[in-house]
């Protein structure tokens, strides 16, 4: 971890711990430089007599390219016995091809498992050469990004640590849940172990999500000249900083101050992540009230038809209400029925700036997230990596895949104006026309799309 | 798997029982069968029973909706942090089914004394199936000054043939939540 870059960066946390270059396991192997006009003959009788069985990433023939443009080819015969390096363990049909065709087999090292990451692979093939399949479980990412995707990525994430900020200069971890296929803001939400404001009860629920949206539109604002140093060291070992962030200190719980005191609940559990679930689930039950079986499409149609028949101060009122309508709306116009209704957050993407603790990540498997993006590792609880790899726990029923964003350091607050710049571009612009949008077409609500150009 | 009573006092059998009536309910509401109830000083405190479906938010387990009663009765008593962690410090959690691997990472942050439960969780399990949660990590404290994981103790196989049998029942009718290619599930505890 812990280095500072000049650009964005996606990177994939494997199901696996990385293994340090040079110490990946290896198998001795018999192998000879062959003529190139026998290769096909010799590698099809090879494959037949001597298949390996136990290498299926590797690769039978080297390809070297010597100066002059000149190729020497050499293939692998069979194992060689791992405490025997003489030749003469040779078994009786390959070393009647051997004599055949003259071959002066040699002991060479292969690696003894497939890859796991493209690091990995790339250290492979220094050996001998073998082939890399990236995770097939068909989660987008992990074979590299596009321009636009990553653009997109860049943009949440950004969004994420904006929303990590407050007003007191306490940093929290911040989790936004997100639609990838419209590019939609599904629920968002920061730490909230210290202040848990039950005071507003549901109402609170149905709108928090998008109240924060305004909540983080001003408190960015307001907090360009202060806080400028608040994430730069977030990569650093001055972890210390950050007591305020439930996933990296979740055992603090008990000695932290209240803010404001009296005013509000607080709850040890209520990390980031869990409350962004809990809102997201809220929103699954308020645009799709009917159970999976039986859809509720009365209820549908009232909530269409009610704020352009009903009288203006009626309208008011259901504004916010239709401000969690949007994505119903979106799917009737999108041509799908409403029983299009997810279950839980498949398919969907969660920010975290923190990497999550144990508790957090295996929410995130119980509601099916379909992948996991988070900006600064956990050493003391994180559970997608530093401490535990849930990603790579196979029992589990689901799996998600897991990427690391590296933020350039004008992200985190430093010194130059890029940050300034950037911070208007999306929070200020985007989001204020978002509410604005919300505020004067309460029937066709433009969902959040945090594009390209922030 | 033991015989009911096999090496327990009465009274955790009793606690088991309780716990047991918590996962009824969640089986007559359609959820995964699972319960729990939180004993302090020999006293039921508080219960709660999965309700994920009905929530559609995975994880409300029984533990985490048993731990929100009784923090928000705490705190309409006026109670401060401090003296929270010093009662949760003296809890015991009874639950049919092996707390999963997010519900175990809660009970630690929470600081529970002792975790009893019935059958083990071979899939999510996070006391000692999957992940052992339950030992702290003893390790961390050893290399940095910043205090870790917390440790609770565990025991198993309390009524453990009654939690499965629900949960079998349970999974052998399909479980109606389950998104259409995973129905129906056997053997299978989401929990």
């Amino acid at each position: 971890m812990n280095k500072h870059t000049d650009a964005w960066q996606i990177l994939h946390v494997p199901d696996k711990p990385p293994i340090p270059p040079g110490q990946q396991p290896t198998v001795n192997v018999l192998a000879s430089v062959i003529e190139p006009k026998i290769a096909n003959t010799l590698v099809r009788r090879l494959n037949q007599i001597a298949p390996l069985e136990n290498l299926r990433h590797v690769k039978r023939v080297q390809k070297k390219y010597h100066e002059g443009g000149k190729t020497q080819l050499a293939v692998i015969l069979c194992l060689a016995c791992e405490n025997d390096n003489q030749l003469d363990s040779m078994q009786h049909d390959v070393r009647e091809i051997v004599n055949a065709y003259q071959l002066s087999a040699f002991i060479t090292k292969v690696s003894k498992s497939a890859a796991s990451s493209k690091e990995e692979w790339e250290e492979q093939c220094k050996l001998w050469p073998t082939s890399y399949h990236p995770p097939t479980y068909n989660i987008d990412g992990i074979t590299g990004f596009s321009e636009e995707d990553s653009q997109s990525v860049f943009s949440f994430m950004r969004f994420a640590v904006e929303l990590a900020k407050s007003d007191d200069g306490l940093v929290v971890n911040a989790a936004v849940i997100v639609d990838p296929s419209v590019k939609q803001v599904i629920a968002s939400a920061r730490d909230e172990i210290c202040s848990w404001n039950t005071c507003n009860n549901k109402s609170s629920i149905q709108t928090s999500s998008f109240q924060r949206l305004e909540v983080c539109n001003t408190c960015s604002i307001s907090n360009v000249r202060t806080d400028d140093t608040l994430l730069s060291k977030a990569s650093t070992s001055e972890l210390g900083r950050f007591t305020g962030v439930s996933c990296l200190y979740p055992w603090r719980w008990s000695e932290q101050q209240l803010s404001p005191p009296n005013s509000c609940y607080w709850h040890p559990l209520r990390h980031a992540a869990l409350v962004a679930i809990e809102s997201s689930a809220a929103r699954d039950r308020l645009l799709f009230p009917g159970s999976r079986e039986i859809e509720d499409k009365s209820f549908d149609m009232e909530h269409i038809q009610s704020p352009s028949t009903g009288s203006p101060a009626k309208r008011k009122k259901l504004d916010m209400k239709n401000v969690e309508d949007h994505a119903k709306l979106d799917t009737l116009v999108g041509g799908n029925s409403v029983s299009a209704r997810p279950y839980l957050c498949t398919g969907y993407d969660i920010y975290l700036v923190w990497e999550p603790c144990t508790m957090c990540a295996m929410a995130l498997v119980h509601q099916r997230i379909r992948r996991i993006f988070y900006a600064f590792t956990n050493p003391n609880a994180g559970a997608l990596g530093s401490v535990h790899r849930l990603q790579g726990e196979k029992s589990l029923n689901h799996h998600y895949a897991v990427f690391r964003v590296l933020l350039p350091e004008e992200v985190m607050g430093n010194k130059n104006g890029l940050y300034l710049k950037a911070k208007n571009s999306i929070t200020q612009f985007e989001i204020r026309s978002f509410i604005q949008t919300i505020k004067t077409r309460p029937l066709y609500i433009i969902p959040l799309r945090l594009g390209r150009n922030a | 798997m033991e015989s009911p009573g096999a090496d327990f006092s009465p009274d955790t059998l009793a606690f088991m029982e309780l716990a047991l009536e918590q996962a009824k309910l969640a089986f007559d509401s359609l959820e995964v069968p699972v319960g729990c109830v939180i004993v302090e000083d020999g006293k039921v405190i508080a219960s709660g029973r999965n309700r994920t479906t009905e929530t559609r938010n995975a994880s409300r387990h029984a533990e985490m909706e048993a731990v929100d009663v009784l923090l928000e009765d705490w705190q309409k008593n006026g109670l401060s942090k401090l003296e929270v962690a010093k009662k949760l410090s003296k809890c015991h959690l009874y639950v049919t089914c092996e707390p999963c691997i997010m519900c175990a990472a809660a009970l630690s942050i929470l600081g529970v004394k002792e975790v009893y439960y019935g059958c083990t969780n071979d899939k999510f399990g996070g006391c000692g199936s999957i992940l052992s949660l339950h030992l702290g990590c003893s390790e961390l404290l050893k290399s940095g000054g910043i205090p870790q994981g917390k440790g609770f103790k565990c025991i198993r196989g309390i009524m453990a043939s009654e939690a499965v049998s629900l949960l079998r029942t349970f999974y052998e009718q399909g479980n109606p939540n389950a998104p259409k290619p995973h129905r129906p599930l056997t053997h299978q505890a989401t929990h």
